[in-house]
């Protein structure tokens, strides 16, 4: 595996060549008024950050359950690019939401028990969200059609995933252009908004009072879209962070491209998370019939057609090739969180909850039990293959594991769909 | 105030508070029917359920009051109180309070009340479609979605305006702004850019590299089974380019020139697009084995990349010839045809297809292997065998052929004939031009103002777009202030610098978030004919109302009770792909929740099952209406509207139910049609249609409970209270040891529980009959006990299955007539029906009764209705 894994790394990322973001420079605006609300809220909690990520075709049970339970197990097959941080990370198995199976019941990664309910991402960024500039960031590598949607808000809307790396970089780092566009935007929607509200107000007391009544609904909603343009008006000349990280001219949006894609994308995550940028960030890792070369060697099918691999080793062998690419692709991202520090020393790995999962336990199957799932950072105890009895009649579930990321997070709660406990005592 | 206690004052006392509370006295004889069934339990100090009926005076005219009397009326009506254990009052005095409370209720309540309410969602998209001109027009992903109230989505209380909506509102103007007036872009530099064969995308079997060439073999519609397409080559700038192409034959088997396709494809459409639908540039002749280079000049739009596709290989991925060409192969070789046997059956046995192995070149590779097998097995390689039967069965199926293609892919990668790609360079641009979304954008900025009139100043011209525009966007004339008030939008944003296309799209933000817009019904005073046309048409089609209906109501005619009903026979829905057959037949059913339900393995009920059942609804709906069918087929007519395959699968039909004279042309077919049917059946009528049945339980089992309760509210009308918050909810015994009944009878033993129950369950145990997806069942799920259906109904009528329901339903039509007609009323008017209001509903439809009482002659009386007039 260690020679497919230097393949990929010499063929596929050594081709082009891109600035790291581990090597980036950033400027931060204003460093104190950064790191001040950060101590202050470090104090409370343990970790400030989550990035959720999942892979629409799963992750083979044999490449990524390690054997031996407990410490010192031997790295499985997907997991060997991470050697250098095994204690950074917590493998579970033998947890899964009890949910639906089929590929159309795949938002249960974070939704639980009922697909599409209030994503567990979305429970954090409505908590702690705000925080930040974009209270949560929905990515995706490939076009995600696969899933539409893998967090959804409490109403249970679906929310859309941006897949072009360009247009994240430019929420992210606003160019001149970009931001005096919004601010013409801005200011001109927001010296408009009087003359519409000043016709509502003649149109609201023209009605009968129950009508107008019903109508405050109306000007509350305004003054809020009013206070928030108000709010991004004044702070429209905040000094935003800037960088003189590069992205490739043209967006890696072609399903063939999905690994770049994601070395992009967790380029751009490290930046989102390093300039305090979002603190909720989720991301969707999309597989269609895609076929992937690896040193210049097509693999035997396209990646959804592996991941229906009925047993064949050659398939299997082929669908780890990728899935192992995933997680080297991961490896990067966990190297340049451990490598750059805040003032206080803490790195931000340390601050950062990492969650690997899917919503399909078994692509081949379709079935959607036994979800393989793994933990970075977020400062907790980690290096054990933690396995769950799934037989035992009380046997904790995926939620149970989520509770305890919530509580980490600050977020206040005993419950998440069908769990009601946490892994607290397995998990700290 | 409360008698009991009155009791001690004096007289004159009780008269002052009378007065003072402005309330009609509750007479001796109602008070003491009160105090004997009631007041035990829902006196001022007992108050069970928060219900106090401990009532000196009544004040008819509150509506509190009004809601609380009317609550109570139902209760009585329905049998639901007093509880089972309580003195129960003899008919006679059921009947006096029900009189009593109906009579005060009718008098005291008025026709009409509903607020004003935004648009639903999917109003506002047909809104927004209508408005502009934008046909296909969809929401972003992500924008809020509506609360139900009342079963409905549109209702005024339940279309609640938050301020996460108004930002969605917002967003949305932005968008469409920029959609007919496009933020400015600048020109890119001209670049030249190259992609060989490593820089194309590779997808299923469609394309490989060897020896530095891509290697196209088919001609395949969808681009992901034939075609390639540059990674990295997205044009940034709508322009003309000038494109290079070099390409050759590979093992050529004729000397005819190959012909390589190319195409603009949008990089960000979806790879399972037809290669048909982007646009076509140029077909490049390659003559010889040699790299032929062609070099021609052709427009490309932002967005898109080249599409290659050997337009005339031997190969394709279809359905007509597919099957064919494999068969013609195995007559010629039977070595071929043995080790194609051997890579889909490897056991030799055809009920084990290996087809999730034989993707791509995996299956390739077992074929080779076979064919260089000396010991190959050729017992089967005849044509007659059933291996090769079912191997060409196979190949003309649907997911069989295109894994089948694809494996066959590589047998040309290998062998050729195979279209050798190099290289393509594209250069520029050397000048910009008009892409889709300029064009697009020209087209609507011509939609929204129209055309200026020479001389015409910038104010003069918007003053006049305004005044046609904002009728048509508020939907009724607007006064010469609010026109001005928008005008001084423009106006200012002159002021500041802004050209006549940035306050155009200033506007179109702006009128987008105006109340006038988002909202229904706001204005003082009555229902005019503005309302009317809007209402008239909202309901009907789901959309703003058109020109002829703006014309009508303009000359004041619209309210006239013919031209009402002639306008409402022209936009009655026509087919079932009328929003609102969609939208209210889903609301009403429930059938809407059938997207998210899914169903268990084991039930083998596919998405494209589910699918067909809901239109189905929509097609029987459709029909009832179009044919102004009576209500009764409604519960047991003589048609299924389905395929006969569907029919056939969850249905119990077999084509003998079709009479002799129409039985030709039956068979086969997906299209849904009418097929004949026996009265009186299992099935048949919407109460068992897959459809409800799939809606009202979850996909893996079933609940009498939750099927019970949805037959009340939708199909009768009742609406038992809601179960009191400390009843446990009733688990399914999983390990399947309990009969579901005795399960049920045990949870509702208590006296207080069983009012509701005795309603609830006889009809949710006659429903036990279907299974999660509507198939019939005789046994219970894993206890295998016999499934009791029988029942007594609240009336007293014993049934034993779902054929005397149905009959019981045919012999009480009004029942249900009444509750559809309600249903349609809140669809229609945004309120749900009061006290009044069902009084007409009821006389419209015991009138309808006695005139043949067709649907769609019920649907046009409700719509010329004092409830429907009224604002």
């Amino acid at each position: 595996m260690n020679s497919l894994s230097s393949l990929f790394e010499r063929h596929t990322i050594g081709r082009r060549h891109f600035l790291r973001a581990a090597g980036a420079m950033i400027a931060l605006p204003a460093l104190e008024s950064i790191a001040a609300p950060v101590a202050k809220f470090a104090s409370v909690t343990k970790a400030k950050n989550l990035v959720s990520i999942g892979a629409y075709l799963g992750w083979h049970q044999n490449g990524f359950f390690p054997k031996e339970v407990g410490r010192g197990y031997t790295l499985p097959t997907t997991l060997q690019p991470l050697a250098t941080h095994q204690n950074d990370f917590t493998v579970f198995s033998g947890l899964d939401h009890r949910a639906p199976n089929g590929h159309n019941a795949w938002s249960n990664f974070l939704c639980g028990n009922a697909p599409k309910a209030y994503s567990m991402d979305q429970m954090v960024a409505d908590q702690i969200g705000q925080k930040s500039r974009f209270p949560s960031v929905q990515l995706t590598a490939g076009t995600g059609e696969g899933s539409k949607a893998m967090s959804f808000t409490k109403q249970g809307i679906g929310l859309p995933m941006i897949q072009r790396p360009s247009v994240f970089y430019k929420q992210l780092f606003m160019s001149e252009s970009d931001k005096a566009r919004m601010e013409y935007m801005l200011r001109s929607g927001r010296s408009s908004l009087d003359l519409v509200l000043e016709d509502a107000l003649r149109l609201q007391k023209a009605v009968p009072r129950n009508d107008g009544e019903k109508l405050e609904e109306y000007f509350d909603s305004m003054r809020s879209v009013e206070k928030r343009m108000e709010r991004q008006i004044t702070q429209i000349n905040d000094p935003l962070p800037t960088t003189d990280y590069k992205l490739p001219d043209s967006d890696p949006i072609t399903p063939n491209l999905l690994i770049e894609a994601e070395v992009l994308m967790y380029d751009l995550m490290t930046l989102a998370i390093e300039t305090d940028s979002s603190r909720v960030l989720s991301f969707f890792i999309d597989g269609l019939g895609q076929v992937f070369s690896f040193d210049g060697r097509p693999l035997r099918s396209g990646y959804h057609g592996l991941s229906h691999h009925g047993n064949d080793p050659e398939m299997i062998r082929d669908l780890l090739a990728i899935e192992t690419a995933h997680i080297h692709c991961l490896n990067g991202f966990l190297d340049q969180l451990s490598d750059k520090k805040r003032p206080d020393g803490k790195s931000l790995l340390d601050e950062t909850i990492i969650l690997v999962g899917t919503g399909m336990g078994d692509a081949s199957r379709h079935s959607n039990a036994n979800l393989p799932t793994l933990v970075a950072g977020g400062g907790f105890k980690h290096g054990s293959h933690i396995a769950i009895d799934s037989s035992k009649p009380d046997a904790p579930l995926l939620g149970d594991l989520y509770i305890t990321l919530m509580q980490r997070l600050g977020v206040e709660t005993n419950d998440f769909s069908n769990a009601n406990r946490n892994l607290n005592h397995l998990f700290s | 105030m409360n008698r009991k206690h009155l009791s001690l004052l004096f007289a004159s006392t009780a008269v002052t508070t009378l007065s003072a509370q402005d309330g009609t006295l509750v007479s001796d004889t109602h008070y003491g029917l009160l105090t004997e069934y009631c007041l035990k339990c829902h006196d001022d100090v007992e108050m069970k359920g928060d219900i106090n009926l401990d009532h000196y005076s009544i004040d008819w005219t509150s509506e509190d009051q009004r809601k609380l009397w009317s609550n109570a009326l139902h209760m009585l009506e329905d049998g639901l109180m007093p509880p089972e254990d309580e003195d129960q009052p003899t008919a006679e005095e059921r009947a006096e309070l029900v009189t009593w409370l109906d009579e005060n209720l009718l008098d005291n309540t008025e026709i009409g009340g509903t607020l004003p309410r935004r648009l639903s969602k999917e109003e506002y998209r047909s809104t927004i479609r209508d408005l502009f001109d934008l046909p296909d027009y969809e929401l972003p992903l992500g924008f809020p979605r509506d609360s139900e109230y009342h079963g409905f989505n549109n209702v005024g209380e339940g279309l609640v305006l938050s301020p996460p909506l108004m930002e969605a509102y917002a967003r949305v103007g932005e968008l469409i702004a920029d959609t007919i007036y496009p933020p400015e872009q600048e020109t890119p530099p001209s670049t030249i850019r190259t992609a060989g064969p490593e820089d194309m995308v590779i997808s299923f079997s469609a394309s490989t590299v060897r020896d530095d060439a891509l290697l196209l073999v088919s001609r395949g519609h969808e681009i992901f089974r034939s075609c390639s397409w540059p990674s990295r080559m997205e044009i940034m700038a709508s322009g003309t380019y000038r494109i290079t192409v070099s390409a050759a034959k590979h093992k050529p088997i004729s000397d005819e020139p190959m012909q390589l396709e190319v195409r603009a494809r949008e990089l960000s459409a979806s790879d399972r697009s037809r290669a048909e639908v982007f646009r076509l540039l140029k077909v490049i002749e390659v003559p010889s084995e040699s790299p032929t280079t062609v070099t021609f000049e052709a427009d490309l739009y932002e967005g898109q990349t080249l599409l290659f596709r050997w337009a005339n290989a031997e190969m394709a991925h279809d359905y007509s010839k597919f099957a064919e060409h494999m068969r013609q192969w195995f007559e010629r070789d039977a070595r071929w045809l043995a080790a194609w046997q051997h890579a889909v059956f490897p056991n030799g046995d055809f009920t084990k297809i290996r087809t999730s192995v034989i993707r791509g070149r995996s299956g390739w590779e077992i074929i080779t292997k076979a064919l260089a097998d000396p010991n190959l097995d050729m017992t089967h390689a005849t044509m007659d065998s059933e291996l090769t039967v079912k191997l060409l069965e196979l190949a003309d199926s649907n997911t069989g052929m295109f894994n089948l293609a694809d494996v066959l892919c590589h047998y040309y990668f290998t062998n050729g004939p195979a279209m050798e790609f190099h290289e393509a360079t594209i250069e520029g641009p050397l000048k910009m031009v008009d892409g889709p979304r300029e064009m697009l954008a020209k087209r609507l900025q011509n939609h929204f103002t129209g055309t200026r009139r020479a001389g015409q100043s910038d104010e003069a011209f918007t003053r006049e777009i305004l005044e046609k525009f904002l009728p048509r966007a508020f939907r009724r004339p607007v006064d010469p202030q609010t026109v001005e008030s928008y005008l001084e939008i423009a106006k200012r944003r002159w002021v500041q610098g802004g050209d006549f296309d940035a306050a155009m799209h200033l506007l179109i933000r702006n009128i987008l978030i105006s109340p006038r817009f988002l909202y229904r019904l706001v204005r003082p005073g009555e229902l005019d004919d503005y309302d009317l046309a809007t209402r008239l048409s909202y309901f009907l089609t789901q959309s703003p109302p058109d020109d002829q209906l703006l014309k009508l109501a303009h000359a004041g005619k619209l309210s006239k009770p013919d031209i009402l009903l002639r306008e409402a026979t022209r936009l009655l829905p026509k087919d079932p792909s009328n929003a609102m057959v969609q939208s209210f037949t889903g609301q009403w059913l429930d059938t809407n929740l059938l997207p998210e339900i899914m169903p268990d393995a084991v039930f083998k009920f596919s998405e494209a099952e589910i699918a067909l059942a809901e239109q189905e609804v929509e097609h029987f709906f459709t029909e009832m209406l179009t044919q102004n069918l009576p209500m009764t087929d409604f519960i047991d007519p003589d048609f299924h509207y389905t395929t006969l395959a569907f029919a056939r699968d969850n249905y119990q039909y077999t084509p003998q139910n079709v009479t002799s004279n129409t039985s030709s042309g039956m068979m086969g077919g997906s299209e849904l049609r009418k097929l004949p049917l026996e009265r009186g059946g299992r099935f048949g009528g919407l109460l068992t249609q897959s459809a409800v049945m799939t809606a009202t339980a979850n996909g893996v089992d079933t609940q009498p409970v939750l099927r019970g309760v949805w037959v009340l509210e939708n199909i009768l009308g009742k609406h038992p209270p809601d179960p009191p918050k400390n009843v446990p909810a009733l688990t399914p015994d999983t390990t399947g040891t309990t009969n579901p009944r005795e399960m049920l009878a045990a949870h509702t033993g208590e006296a207080a529980c069983a009012g509701c129950h005795n309603l609830i369950d006889p009809v949710g145990f006659m429903l036990e009959n279907y299974d999660p997806v509507g198939n019939w069942r005789e046994l219970w799920p894993k206890i295998d006990v016999p499934i009791d259906s029988s029942a007594t109904l609240y009336d007293g009528t014993p049934i034993n299955d779902i054929t005397d329901f149905k009959a019981w339903l045919v012999d009480n039509i009004d029942l249900f007539s009444q509750n559809l007609s309600e249903k349609l009323m809140t669809y229609a008017t945004g309120r749900v029906p009061n006290h009044a209001e069902k009084h007409e509903i009821k006389k419209i439809v015991q009138e309808n009764q006695k005139n043949g009482d067709g649907f769609q002659d019920l649907v046009l009386a409700l719509i010329t209705s004092e409830t429907f007039l009224t604002k």
